[in-house]
């Protein structure tokens, strides 16, 4: 079963993220913020991240730096997500190596269709 | 008020599922601690306990209040009331062996010969663990004859501190070491007593100390390595930020800092660096100031 | 014994306290200086200044060392007078997002202060400084908070901005609330994550 790390400060929207992915088929890991997420892709082996910008303690962008950085974390794919008016970030996300962005709030096909996409598995 | 009523108030309080995971969330988000199912019947016993306490009928007003209340006491008050915290020999154990296999290791990587080794054991509470930390070291780690270690134990409460400097311990707080250990670093007293050696009860430094106050604590430098267990938790979020800051003040580039086994810098702060080793996941001040 | 006790008291490093002046022009100057550290140790020393706001703000705009942020920010936060509230205010604008999501979390910790600015800011032109003023709300112990999170799902256009409300709301919501909930499920038919997001709130409400 692939696995997924969901970071998002919002309860809800990890709930959400959370539901869509484990209806099917994933099993998914949740973080409140950049370093929590951190800690677990030190300890787990995550087949993609979903990744928010905005949270406390430490920002989506800068996860994603230390993520590529790291050299014991698994570099599987990652998602970052983001509010309309943000776009103008969006480079920076592909430059500190994001692999793909949706905007806020997702739609579960989307959503699902591009989790399946990078995780290699078959979109019915 | 008869039997009857009595019964029913003892009943009167209950969570409902949506109770439990709105205060898990809540409790998640303040703590990093997430209860699962199989806590339940703690939680909410622990729960209805403090609902109760603070003289709350009802979990929802109980949760505004927890919410909103100022100070943090309640929320410190229901952290006390969640997690278990026990001081005895060698607890958390596989941080010692962290820091004799790994720490410490790359600590003396850096070092000239004739430097000293500067560790910190804050809290230190009634001194199991810097007296722990000594006896790991002399007993397991194998350059020990090759350097100084000074070890510096510290406490907001100067009771405590003079139970450590007495060293006197019950049988339940020795039970965890082997008995070797046991009979060559401590004396009987009888009654099911130990008492610490003279040797390592004058080989420790006990100082009265409050991690929050900054100028209290920026006296306190050069340290190689930090053991802060169980305190942070306790400390509401500003408290706890200028905690750390203060700690990583007082230690060394490349010093590490090891927290309690369901702590977290990362409701804390971000400027540790985080290292997993083999036995545990400590933290690290930054080798290079850069910029 | 290898374990050694220090003899005395602890010591003070005497070396870094003679290079520089502890009074408040010496701690500015050293507050740009080239190392991290000494930057560090200026910013946690101008706590005792209430001076100092405006030169600590100039400085979290511009420092790109987390550890110099992370205590700048606790000074500010110690200080807490009206420009190092408005300072952390203008952060919220910032393009860099560890500052943004610094200055956030900042205001979250002094409730009482960033009250008066929060109804000015609920309404700010930039949807993004209305959702970090939600965030904030989070901490805030006011007795207006329900109703500004009500008004917020009635009459915000931004489907974030109410998406962000909704998630509080879940946390802190009463009665009150439920008709404005299911008010906005019903604006935002089109969005699932309305959808569930109403629906977690009315249930943590006690509604269904």
């Amino acid at each position: 079963m692939k696995k997924i790390l969901v970071i998002d400060d919002a309860a809800t929207v990890r709930m959400y993220h959370r539901k869509i992915l484990e209806d099917a088929g994933f099993e998914v890991d949740e973080a409140v913020n950049g370093l929590e997420a951190f800690e677990k892709a030190l300890i787990n082996d995550y087949d993609l991240y979903i990744v928010d910008i905005n949270m406390p303690k430490l920002d989506g962008y800068s996860f994603v730096k230390r993520l590529r950085e790291s050299e014991n974390i698994r570099q599987s794919p990652v998602i970052m997500v983001t509010t309309e008016a943000e776009e103008k970030d969006i480079d920076k996300a592909f430059e500190e190596g994001a692999n793909f962005y949706l905007v806020k709030p997702i739609k579960p096909d989307e959503f699902l269709k591009f989790c399946k996409l990078l995780t290699g598995m078959p979109y019915e | 008020m008869n039997s009857r009523d009595t019964l029913k108030n003892e009943s009167d309080i209950t969570l409902t599922d949506d109770d439990f995971e709105k205060f898990r969330e809540y409790f998640y988000r303040k703590t990093g601690i997430m209860f699962d199912q199989s806590k339940r019947c703690f939680v909410d016993r622990r729960l209805i306990e403090r609902i109760k306490a603070t003289g709350h009928n009802s979990f929802k007003s109980y949760f505004i209040f927890l919410r909103f209340e100022s100070s943090g006491k309640e929320l410190q008050n229901l952290i006390n009331a969640l997690t278990v915290n026990e001081t005895y020999f060698f607890r958390e154990e596989y941080q010692f062996q962290c820091m004799v296999k790994r720490m410490l290791p790359e600590i003396i990587s850096r070092k000239r010969s004739g430097d000293i080794i500067r560790i910190w054991s804050i809290p230190c509470s009634t001194g199991e663990e810097p007296y722990s930390i000594a006896i790991y070291l002399l007993e397991y780690w194998e350059d020990i004859d090759k350097w100084d270690v000074e070890i510096v134990a510290s406490d907001i409460d100067t009771n405590a501190l003079e139970k450590a400097k007495k060293g006197v311990y019950s049988e339940r707080s020795v039970q965890n070491l082997p008995r070797e250990i046991v009979k060559k670093y401590f004396k009987y007293l009888g009654n099911r007593y130990y008492q610490i050696c003279d040797d390592l009860r004058n080989s420790v430094e006990f100082v009265r100390l409050n991690i929050i106050d900054t100028k209290e604590t920026k006296r306190y430098r050069g340290f190689d390595l930090v053991f802060c267990r169980n305190l942070l938790i306790y400390f509401d979020d500003l408290s706890r930020k200028i905690a750390v800051e203060n700690l990583f003040d007082s230690m060394n580039p490349g010093g590490f800092i090891c927290l309690g086994h369901s702590e977290s810098m990362s409701r804390i702060s971000p400027i540790f660096k985080i290292r997993k080793f083999p036995e545990a996941i400590v933290y690290q001040k930054p080798l290079e100031e850069v910029k | 014994m290898p374990i050694k006790k220090k003899e005395g008291k602890v010591e003070e490093i005497k070396g870094e306290r003679r290079k520089i002046q502890r009074n408040f022009e010496g701690l500015i100057t050293q507050l740009s200086s080239k190392n991290p550290m000494e930057r560090r140790w200026a910013a946690r020393d101008l706590v005792d200044y209430k001076e100092a706001s405006k030169y600590l703000i100039e400085q979290l705009m511009k420092e790109e060392d987390i550890s110099v942020r992370e205590v700048i920010i606790s000074s500010l936060l110690r200080i807490k007078d009206e420009v190092a509230i408005e300072g952390l205010i203008e952060c919220l604008r910032s393009d860099d997002a560890h500052l943004r999501n610094s200055a956030i979390e900042a205001l979250k910790e002094i409730p009482e202060e960033v009250g008066p600015y929060i109804e000015k800011l609920l309404q700010d032109k930039d949807p993004d400084v209305r959702i970090f003023t939600i965030n904030i709300l989070e901490s805030l112990r006011h007795p207006k908070v329900i109703k500004w999170l009500i008004e917020v799902i009635e009459k915000d256009e931004n489907v974030n901005v109410c998406a962000t409300a909704l998630d509080l709301l879940a946390e802190v919501g009463t009665e009150e609330a439920i008709p404005a909930i299911k008010k906005v499920k019903e604006r935002f038919k089109n969005e699932p994550y309305i959808q569930f997001a109403s629906d977690i709130a009315l249930r943590r409400i006690g509604e269904q």
